[in-house]
């Protein structure tokens, strides 16, 4: 047998491998260490482009696959196709027309991309939030993470198979859907939030339609979590896969369920309270395992956990108004001001500075997708080409939110 | 905000850092030179008195003048936010250490912060483009940049004078004000 060669980036056998691979343009020039270190290929290894347009990357993603036979060695995430310059846009937009320009960040679960700007702009501002529209924050806010969690659920079993849970839990998410629908005026991005307080008192509707969904939703929750708790191939499936330790975990920055999937009992609800959170009782759910299946089984139990905040919401929410009372033009004096929510991703959080003018300085928009994609490079190598799609999935990026 | 915690920032870093230790509503906020900054980040993060083994986010910042880099830390030892402002990275020379070293999650927030504002992260073994193209030749988030989309220059936009090219002498008597009120 010969020795096995290292092709060189500028080796044409290369650039025509890279083409045969499916990377239509040949890369060019590394450009960084670990670039040249991901295109140069050992013998039998080959690279397999996946995306942008594949029908479980969970939004546009491209990922470059660096595959030994059926195993894959390595990989690269190509992010920006998504890309929408919010930073930039929030740059120039009144304080008020930011919100409405958040939402499609994490489109599945809108309210909180709101949440912590909004917070942020509250502190730069001195603003006190009256207490109803703090409960009504949370009651929304915990209503938009089951949806988010059942979309979960259905995707992940879609990625490894599954297609009945997606139908459960569509209907679980599109009930709360309509019920925010109800309250906000939109169903998917509900510009809801407002700089000292939120746009409209729950009305009529979306009380008799939680109501109703309240009474039920414990069952019906555990029904549609049930086609996968306790399903022998899904579980099998997904234990032992993609494990994350808790000191990688947090070295990559990891927040959320993928966090305390891994040991860490890190929540921001309680780690740095906000809004009435310390009011209210509820418990961190944590697993030990770190694969995918611990963080499949965290986000339900997490639903089960937002369910009992919904519920004390509705016997403690006070009466009063829901907006501070704050001038149509917001200057906020010169300053900075950092906010984090837990979102049902993990930390959604904004840095922002303010000159004195009517547009932020500076508006940092952070958002945990982002750090857990990053994680994927590091959980694949040695898996399956087929448990890519797995293991991303159980991390629950959302695209939207990745590339801002 | 934690009083306490204020002194012992200021007991711990001492010639560190480069202005007084501020703190308003839940944060605590500390500048350091940026060359000090693995030093600074290693000692928050192995002191067990600190323990900031918690990185919330990285960000870069143009000033107008200069470049920062924003760190936003938690620990268990204090109820606020620890933010640590790298201050006064030069424009011409817009260079400052990684912390990948420490938090390899950075990595890819230092990839941001490089296509966003050209800063170049030490030590990043990954430091290219992560959302633009790389062939993009300027950096989007940069005062300076000018932005071509006439849209942006109505009234209705809002653009600053820090943004138009064609005016630095504005650009000037902007940042002077903002940072005469912000420090």
């Amino acid at each position: 047998m010969t020795t096995p060669t290292r092709p060189s980036l500028d080796d044409p056998a290369l650039t025509i491998a890279l083409e045969h691979a499916g990377i239509f343009e040949p890369i060019p020039m590394a450009r960084t260490e670990r670039q040249q270190e991901f295109y140069t290929l050992g013998d039998g290894e080959m690279l397999l482009n996946m995306g942008p347009q594949h029908p479980s990357t969970h939004g546009v993603l491209r990922v470059v696959l660096k595959i030994s036979g059926e195993q894959v060695v390595d990989l690269d995430p190509v992010l920006g196709y998504l890309h929408r310059g919010v930073e930039k846009i929030a740059e120039n937009s009144d304080f008020h027309h930011i919100i409405s320009q958040l939402d499609p960040l994490e489109y599945i679960s809108s309210l909180f991309c709101e949440w912590s700007p909004v917070m942020s702009f509250e502190k730069l501002l001195d603003v006190q939030v009256p207490r109803r529209a703090e409960y009504i924050r949370v009651l929304t806010g915990e209503l938009n993470r089951i949806a988010s969690h059942m979309l979960f659920l259905g995707w992940y079993a879609l990625d490894l198979g599954g297609i009945t849970p997606i139908l459960w839990s569509f209907a679980e998410r599109d009930e709360i859907m309509e019920m925010l629908a109800a309250v906000t005026g939109a169903k998917l991005l509900f510009n809801y939030f407002r700089i000292g307080g939120v746009n409209g008192d729950l009305n009529h509707e979306f009380m008799s339609r939680l109501g109703d969904w309240m009474g039920r939703a414990g069952a019906q929750l555990e029904a549609g979590m049930g086609l996968l708790n306790e399903n022998e191939i899904f579980v099998r499936r997904a234990r032992g896969l993609g494990v994350l330790d808790r000191e990688t975990a947090l070295r990559m920055c990891t927040t959320g369920p993928n966090l305390r999937a891994s040991g860490v009992p890190f929540d921001i609800r309680r780690a740095h309270p906000y809004s009435v959170y310390p009011e209210l009782e509820f418990d961190i759910p944590t697993r030990n395992e770190g694969d995918s299946l611990a963080r499949y089984l965290l986000r339900m139990d997490e639903v089960r956990q937002s369910l009992r905040i919904i519920d004390q919401c509705l016997h403690q929410m006070p009466d009063g108004p829901i907006m501070a009372r704050l001038p149509r033009l917001l200057r906020p004096r010169p300053g900075r001001a950092y906010s984090a929510v837990e979102g049902p991703r993990g930390q959604y959080s904004c840095y922002a500075m303010s000159d004195g003018t009517d547009q932020p300085f500076r508006l940092r928009i952070h958002d945990p997708s982002f750090l857990h994609l990053q994680l994927v490079g590091l959980l694949m190598p040695g898996n399956l080409i087929a448990d890519t799609m797995a293991i991303m999935a159980s991390l629950d990026p959302v695209m939207g939110g990745v590339d801002k | 905000m934690d009083r306490a915690f204020r002194a012992l920032i200021e007991r711990t870093f001492g010639d560190l850092l480069t202005g007084p230790v501020r703190q308003r509503h839940d944060e605590t906020e500390m500048r350091i030179r940026p060359g000090d900054v693995p030093a600074v980040v290693r000692t928050l993060h192995d002191d067990p008195a600190l323990g900031f083994e918690y990185l919330g986010d990285l960000a870069g910042v143009d000033t107008g003048t200069d470049f920062q880099v924003v760190y936003h830390l938690w620990s268990v030892v204090t109820p606020d936010w620890l933010r640590v402002i790298a201050d006064g990275i030069p424009r011409d020379q817009p260079r400052i250490p990684s912390i990948t070293f420490l938090w390899k999650g950075a990595e890819w927030m230092e990839r941001e912060a490089y296509d966003m504002f050209g800063l170049v992260f030490e030590g990043n073994r990954d430091l290219r483009r992560i959302y633009l193209p790389d062939d993009f030749v300027s950096f989007p988030l940069r005062k300076d940049f000018h932005l071509p989309d006439d849209a942006s220059r109505s009234p209705g936009g809002g653009v600053r004078p820090m943004e138009d090219a064609a005016t630095p002498a504005d650009a000037a008597a902007a940042t002077v004000r903002r940072t005469a009120t912000a420090r």
